[in-house]
Formats: structure tokens, C-alpha cells, sequence
């Protein structure tokens, strides 16, 4: 036997830490809001040219059907069509559906599917696919549709090869803003039926309605798509490439689309936005939406469960004092705006934008804490609040614990993995204050009663983290989702809204705003939609 | 030989059912949920409640530990919750990007920091060795996370000399010559960072074992007899210099696929180390699993082939 070394278990030693510190390092909070651009008139469009998009995470598979995962649906859902395609105000236009009619006491939808559709493998496409869609994939691995659907839905018909029609229990609004390509795309009957859509091979081998069909998947770095020769909406689409590189670090992306590498990027960190401003080449443009979460609001969680901060008088006093439009300067890099309710003011019909406001005022926060006879001691403290946040907060922390020292308040930081915030924020409930990024989504329904309701206190992720309970609003949320028109589920939202300002179970700092930027010789990107590059053509 | 073998490989089964037992406690008892990661903002507690089932993620720990143990010595490893594959089809379309990086790495750092090694000890205590001695001290404290992100600004951002990211251009690489080409111009700045300490460690090794070997006996009485000093270092020194070599590159291989774990996150390059920490974010325990079970495997059967190469450069070592 030779000389031996103690090599391997020092080398284990090390690929653990390299995992352990893996974990550390946070995922950034989801950006996004406010829509702009458009759709441009298509008549004289030139065709061909590729457009490469970076990725920031690799898609794992490419069935957005049985995720809500952002990194997947980002790729997949330009292989593939929702009923209804949402346009930059997220107001529903035709996609697989050509029209549909909601009966006047909004329980029945009936939607006229698009005819001649065909499958990428050439197979027709018919209401049964949708049909099938729903019930065994949707309303079974997709979250979102799962929770949102699964409870109010009473059937799914199939009168005709070209018209489903949506049966439901109770009057439900907010449908048509949850059957697009992001929350609800349609895959194929024949392709999937008879197996675990969870383990097909079709996952990887992904036979869609879309307007790109899948060339080529390098796992981890590039996933290439080729025009639909076949797509049903004529002429479209103008590429004749669609790649996606799958790139990480935003501070890479931001270097290969400077470099030409990449022609399109979804975010801007900070730091660079105004060196790409000032680039000629490149188009930026604001937006609260995109396929991986609409109209965040990046949000503090009141632990309604601890003291003091059940206190209402503790919760206003930090509304006094925490200086969000120093949050949105210096950590959101002005990217965003002030939050001033926990409905984006990008949902205009549902925002209201007169609710009680807390300008910033520390002494009155001082004279709110001395009423609710929370003394300070001989430091100056009254009590300490332990902010448990995932580390992407760990400046708004930093920023807070600043603000609130003055008024006697000792703010303990405790910045996580993104994963173990979660965990501890929703799940184990042992935080004073929380943080999230809450996105409300196409649709209030979708994302903001989650938030409150009573019947969503954990232990789900994005839920009821607060663990407020009001009865007023629980029955608001239902009226809102039942309500036939907007100007009817408006009144029920504007209430709400009007409560939990006041109550401040949980306290929006800034609504982000993310910015996207792409090659100056594109036009046409539906940055905020799924099917991202169905229109996009290179610039006349 | 062939039992000395049979015997090491034996060895390292207890080994790797520990490395298995513990990563399974380490990765379990993390905080996080697969479960509540893959269902995203949105689900309910009935749609939380049906994928633990679907993963048998319901069921007391030591149960599913005796579970994954026992699917494991049957060869199933499961499947990865994210990508919904078998795992170790997963981590085969990632083991070529890694093997590309890590021995592109290996062979030039151990290649370029002999004939380095060579020099200086040639030259011990001249100018030439001095140079080198510093560089080695320079680059072999160089934090590999830093040297990437310089090494993409000066080099991909700045000059724009090379890509700043991946293994493959996006668009315009027609098959055959300019696909290889393409693919060594992207490896140049990832195996510089991932090469770097390596080649550190080899040059002043070599150095080091050169000087020692000149100053012997043998050394002299071949350059009494009339051979150059370079034929001397060539046929007489290096050979017995090289042996630490050989220990150093066979135990450092654990370093280097955690160094590679950094490099691939650096420059998104597609291997087996970016894999590992998606898995990690995404806690896909039964891919984080597999791929703690290949890197110790991996590093068990370097030391293996490293004290099998002892053995056969050195006539002294004899395996047993």
C-alpha cells in the first residue's frame, strides 16, 4: 500500500459547502409592471431573422400546462395557445377561441373555437382537446387553475367540435383573464391521454398549436424553435427563429445583449439601467407584466399572531415611518412606484387610489406608540420586531431598521434563503414581520384574495401570511368574484381596499416595475404575454 | 492488483451509503419544500396535499429514507420533481458539459504547470523563477468567483475577445469545424478560471520536487557524466519529481468538480454544477441525491486511478 492523503473527504467536504452556500445565494424578488407598447399594424412586415432571448433558468421541461413555473412557461408557452390571448392591458382578445358569450347571470361561458386548427404533428384540433386539457391536466398539476377553478367549476361540455362551454357552480367573473396561454395552455388530447402527464415524453418532445415548434433542447443552454408553417393566425409568425439561451445572472445577460449575443433580456438590474438608456441600440420599455407573475408588489407581513404587532396603533406607527419612496430610490433603483394599496394601480378598474394614506410623520408615530402604552426604556427602545425576509429584502431592511430606531423601535434582521424565508414567513408563522413579493396577476381574484381571506391562512406560500381574519372582507371577495360586470366587482374591491388600509394586515412598499430591453431592430415583442414573439418581426 | 481493486471499490460501499444518509438528512431536514417550491403563489392545501402524496413526501423521514435506500440498491433513483425524468437521465445530458470543462482544465493546468515547474527550478532564485513563484502565489490565491467575473469583464465585456457566457453560440454555427471552434473559443475563459489554482499548485510542486531532485546524487553523477542539464531534468528528475504531482491532481479532483460547480454558475455553462445548484434551489431531493452520490463516486475513483498511477510511477509503492 503507498503514502496515502486524507483528499476525498476534504473534496466531499468541499462540494457540500459549494451546495450549502448554493443555498444563500437567494433568487431574486419577481419585477414587473405597467404596461406599454403594442401590437403594431402587421401588413408590410419583413419575414425571416431569428430572434435570441436570454433565459434565466432552464425550462426542465417544456409542458407549461402541468406548472406554474416561471422558467418554464418563459420557453413553453410559444410552443403552445390559450383560449384567449391577453393583450398589454391584460384585456382578453381572441386566441384558440374566436368569440364567446357569458350568460347574463355570468355561470356559463361559451367559447367558438377558431376552426382549423392544427397540431403541430398535423392532427386537428377540437374541443376535446380543451376539454381533456382542463380536466386531467390543468385542474390537476397546474396550481393556480387547481385552486382557482377546481372548487366553482361544475362541468366542462362539448357541444360541437368547435364550442366548449364552462358550466360553474356560482356566478364567477373573473374567467376570461385566467384561460390564457400562462394559466391555462391547451395540449393535446392525443398525445397525452392514457398516461401521467407529469412523466410523458411529450414534455420533451412538445407537440403544441403555437406559433414556434420545437427544433432543438440542449439542457441547461439553448432550446431552439422554428416557424409554424401551419399556424392558424395568417402570416404570423414573421421569424423564422426563436432561441432561447438559457443565461442566469442578470449581470451576464445584460452583458451578452451588449454584446449581441442575446437580442432580448426581461430585466434590468438597477445598476445598469441608465448605461443602457444611453446604448442607441437597444429599446427599453416598462412592465408590470410578464407570463412569470403580473403586477407585483413588493409587500411587508404584519404576524397578526405575535404583540405587539397585532397592535393596530404598532402597524400604523410603522406606516408613518417607513420610507418607501426611499425603498423605491435606492433599492428598486426608481423602478416601480410607490404602493398605495395592495391592488396594483395597473388593474385600474379594480385600484382605488383614495384610501387612507400615512405620509411620513415619526413623531405621530411616536405619540400612536405612547398611546398604546408601548413605553420606551432607558435606551430608547420600546420593543424589538424581527423581520424575517428572504435576502433579496436585505436592503429594505437595512433601510428600515434606520427608520424605525428613531421612534424606539429595535427592528432585528433576519435575512434567509428565499426558500427558508418562505418556509418560516407562511409555514411556521415565526416572524414579527414578513416580506413578500405578492403579484396580483391578470386579475385581483387571481392574486390579492389570497392575501386576506380568512379561509387562506397557510401553510401555503403567498398566502394569508398576515393571518387576518374579517368577515366583511371574506364576503367581499366572493361578491367581487361573483359579480357579473368590472364596475359591479370594483365597488366590492374598492371596500376592501378601503379595510385593509385601515386594518394594515399587510403594508405594500413599492409596486415593482420591471424593465425589458431588446435589440432596437425588432419590433413588436408581446413582452408581457406567454407567446412572446408570435408577432415580432425584424424592424422594417 | 485485481483485488486490491476489488478490495478499495468494497471499501468505498459503506462509504457511499453514508455520503447517501447523510445528504439525505442534510437535504430533508434543510428548510424549504419541494412541494410548496414546485406548486409556486398559487395552489391550496389540496393541491399541496395531492403531489406530497404523488411523491411519497407524506410519509414519516426514516420511512422514506428506507424507501429511497431500498429503490436505490435496486437502481432507482427516482425522479427529478422539476423535470419530471428519471434522475440520472437528467444529470447524463449534463455530465458532458462538466467532463469538457473540468479535463480541458485538468490538462492544461497540469501540462502548462510542469513545463512552468520546469523552468523555475531550471532557473531557481533568477528572474524567470521569480516571476513565476509570484504568479503562482497571485494565482493560486485568486478566488475562482472573482477571476470569472474579471476575467468575462476585461476579456467578453471590454475587449469582447470571447463569449461572455455558455458553451454554444446561439445562431449562425453551421455543424462540423466551426461547431468545434466554436466551442473551444467559449472554453478559453472558463478552464483559464477552473485551470488557475490547479495550475498553480502543479507549477510550484514541480518547482519544488525539481530543485530537491537536482540537488540528489544521481542528479550530479549524470551531469558529471556529461549529460545537459536539461537531458538531466528531462530523464532523471522529472520522473521523481512528478510523483506528488500525480497525488495532488488525483486528490484534488473533488476540488476541482466544486471549482467547476463555481465556474459553470459564472459562466452559465450547462454541466453537472449548475444542475446541482438549481436542484438545490428548487430542493429536487431525489436529483440533489443523485448528484451527491456522483461527485463522491467521481472523487472515490479518482483517488482509486491516482493511487493506481502511484503505484505504477513509483516501483516502491506496492498495492496490496
Amino acid at each position: 500500500m503507498g503514502r496515502r492523503r486524507i483528499g476525498s473527504a476534504a473534496s466531499l467536504a468541499n462540494l457540500l459547502v459549494v451546495a450549502l452556500v448554493a443555498t444563500a445565494c437567494a433568487a431574486p424578488a419577481p419585477s414587473g409592471s405597467a404596461p406599454s407598447g403594442s401590437a403594431a399594424s402587421a401588413a408590410t412586415k419583413p419575414r425571416g431573422g431569428t430572434l435570441v432571448v436570454a433565459a434565466g433558468s432552464d425550462p426542465g421541461q417544456l409542458n407549461p400546462a402541468i406548472t406554474t413555473a416561471g422558467g418554464t412557461h418563459f420557453v413553453a408557452d410559444n410552443l403552445y395557445n390559450g383560449l384567449v390571448f391577453l393583450d398589454v392591458n391584460l384585456e382578453p382578445k381572441p386566441d384558440l377561441a374566436d368569440s364567446w358569450t357569458v350568460s347574463p347571470d355570468a355561470k356559463t361561458y361559451t367559447f367558438n373555437l377558431h376552426k382549423g386548427v392544427k397540431w403541430h404533428d398535423g392532427i386537428a384540433f377540437t374541443s376535446a382537446d380543451v376539454k381533456f386539457t382542463f380536466e386531467q391536466v390543468l385542474l390537476k398539476y397546474h396550481s393556480r387553475t387547481k385552486s382557482g377553478l377546481e372548487s366553482v367549476l361544475a362541468g366542462i361540455d362539448t357541444p360541437d367540435d368547435n364550442t366548449v362551454v364552462f358550466r360553474f357552480k356560482q356566478p364567477y367573473g373573473p374567467l376570461l383573464q385566467r384561460v390564457d396561454v400562462v394559466e391555462a395552455p391547451i395540449v393535446a388530447k392525443h398525445i397525452y391521454e392514457g398516461q401521467d402527464p407529469t412523466k410523458a415524453d411529450a414534455n420533451l418532445k412538445p407537440v403544441g398549436t403555437g406559433p414556434f415548434k420545437l427544433a432543438s433542447y440542449v439542457k441547461g443552454d439553448t432550446i431552439k424553435m422554428v416557424r409554424n408553417p401551419d399556424y392558424f393566425k395568417p402570416g404570423l409568425p414573421y421569424l423564422d427563429e426563436l432561441i432561447f439561451k438559457v443565461i442566469p445572472q442578470a449581470s451576464t445577460q445584460i452583458l451578452s445583449l451588449e454584446r449581441g449575443e442575446v437580442d432580448y433580456v426581461s430585466g434590468i438590474p438597477g445598476p445598469d439601467l441608465s448605461r443602457l438608456q444611453a446604448n442607441k441600440d437597444l429599446t427599453i420599455t416598462k412592465s408590470g407584466a410578464g407570463s412569470g407573475g403580473s403586477f407585483c408588489v413588493t409587500t411587508l407581513i404584519y404576524n397578526l399572531l405575535r404583540q405587539p404587532i397585532d397592535k393596530v396603533e404598532v402597524r400604523q406607527a410603522l406606516a408613518y415611518t417607513i420610507d418607501r419612496q426611499q425603498i423605491l430610490d435606492q433599492v428598486s433603483f426608481g423602478q416601480g412606484k410607490v404602493a398605495i394599496s395592495p391592488i396594483s394601480s395597473s388593474i385600474a378598474w379594480a385600484h382605488n387610489p383614495n384610501v387612507t394614506k400615512y405620509p411620513l410623520d415619526p413623531a405621530k408615530a411616536n405619540a400612536l406608540l405612547d398611546s398604546a402604552g408601548l413605553k420606551k426604556d432607558a435606551n430608547g427602545v420600546r420593543f424589538k420586531l424581527n423581520f424575517v425576509h428572504a435576502t433579496s429584502f436585505a436592503k429594505i431592511g437595512e433601510l428600515m431598521k434606520q427608520s424605525l430606531a428613531p421612534i424606539g423601535i429595535d427592528l432585528v434582521l433576519t435575512p434567509l434563503e428565499v426558500n427558508a424565508a418562505n418556509d418560516r414567513t407562511f409555514v411556521a408563522k415565526d416572524f414579527d414581520i414578513g416580506s413578500a413579493s405578492y403579484c396580483n396577476g391578470p386579475d385581483p381574484e387571481i392574486g390579492v384574495r389570497r392575501m386576506f381571506v380568512s379561509t387562506n391562512i397557510g401553510p401555503i406560500l403567498f398566502s394569508n401570511g398576515a393571518s387576518y381574519k374579517n368577515a366583511r372582507v371574506d364576503t367581499l371577495f366572493d361578491q367581487a368574484a361573483a359579480g357579473a360586470t368590472k364596475a359591479d366587482r370594483a365597488k366590492s374591491y374598492f371596500e376592501i381596499q378601503d379595510i385593509v388600509t385601515k386594518d394594515i394586515p399587510t403594508w405594500g412598499l413599492v409596486e415593482s416595475e420591471g424593465y425589458r430591453v431588446f435589440a432596437k431592430k425588432y419590433s413588436d415583442l408581446y413582452y408581457w404575454s406567454g407567446n412572446l414573439a408570435e408577432a415580432t418581426s425584424l424592424a422594417r | 492488483m485485481t483485488r486490491y481493486v476489488l478490495r478499495r471499490l468494497l471499501q468505498a460501499v459503506p462509504l457511499l451509503l453514508g455520503v447517501l444518509v447523510l445528504t439525505f438528512a442534510l437535504v430533508h431536514l434543510a428548510p424549504g419544500d419541494p412541494v410548496r417550491i414546485l406548486g409556486g403563489d398559487g395552489g391550496d392545501a389540496a393541491y399541496y396535499a395531492a403531489m406530497r402524496e404523488k411523491f411519497g413526501l407524506d410519509r414519516p423521514l426514516p420511512e422514506q429514507l428506507v424507501i429511497y435506500l431500498g429503490s436505490a440498491l435496486h437502481g432507482d433513483f427516482g425522479y427529478s420533481y422539476v423535470q419530471r425524468r428519471p434522475v440520472f437521465e437528467v444529470i447524463a445530458d449534463r455530465v458532458p458539459a462538466t467532463l469538457v470543462l473540468m479535463l480541458s482544465a485538468l490538462v492544461i493546468s497540469t501540462g502548462l504547470g510542469i513545463w512552468l515547474g520546469a523552468i523555475a527550478a531550471r532557473r531557481a532564485e533568477r528572474a524567470a523563477d521569480r516571476a513565476i513563484t509570484v504568479g503562482t502565489l497571485v494565482g493560486g490565491a485568486t478566488p475562482a468567483f472573482w477571476l470569472g467575473q474579471v476575467l468575462v469583464i476585461v476579456f467578453a465585456g471590454i475587449l469582447g475577445w470571447f463569449p461572455v457566457s455558455g458553451m454554444t453560440a446561439a445562431r449562425g454555427v453551421t455543424p462540423g469545424f466551426a461547431q468545434l471552434a466554436d466551442l473551444l473559443w467559449h472554453l478559453v475563459l472558463p478552464v483559464t478560471t477552473l485551470g488557475l489554482l490547479q495550475l498553480a499548485l502543479v507549477t510550484r510542486l514541480t518547482r519544488a520536487g525539481l530543485i530537491d531532485a537536482l540537488r540528489e546524487e544521481y542528479a550530479r553523477t549524470a551531469q558529471a557524466k556529461g549529460l545537459s542539464t536539461a537531458a538531466v531534468l528531462r530523464r532523471h528528475a522529472l520522473p521523481n519529481a512528478l510523483l506528488p504531482v500525480v497525488t495532488v491532481i488525483g486528490s484534488h479532483f473533488g476540488t476541482v468538480l466544486a471549482g467547476a460547480v463555481l465556474t459553470e454558475i459564472i459562466f452559465a455553462w450547462p454541466g453537472i454544477g449548475r444542475l446541482l445548484v438549481d436542484a438545490t434551489l428548487t430542493r429536487d431531493y431525489p436529483l440533489l441525491m443523485a448528484l451527491f452520490l456522483v461527485a463522491s463516486t467521481s472523487v472515490v475513483i479518482a483517488n482509486l486511478v491516482t493511487d493506481l498511477a502511484y503505484g505504477a510511477l513509483d516501483p516502491r509503492v506496492r498495492l496490496q
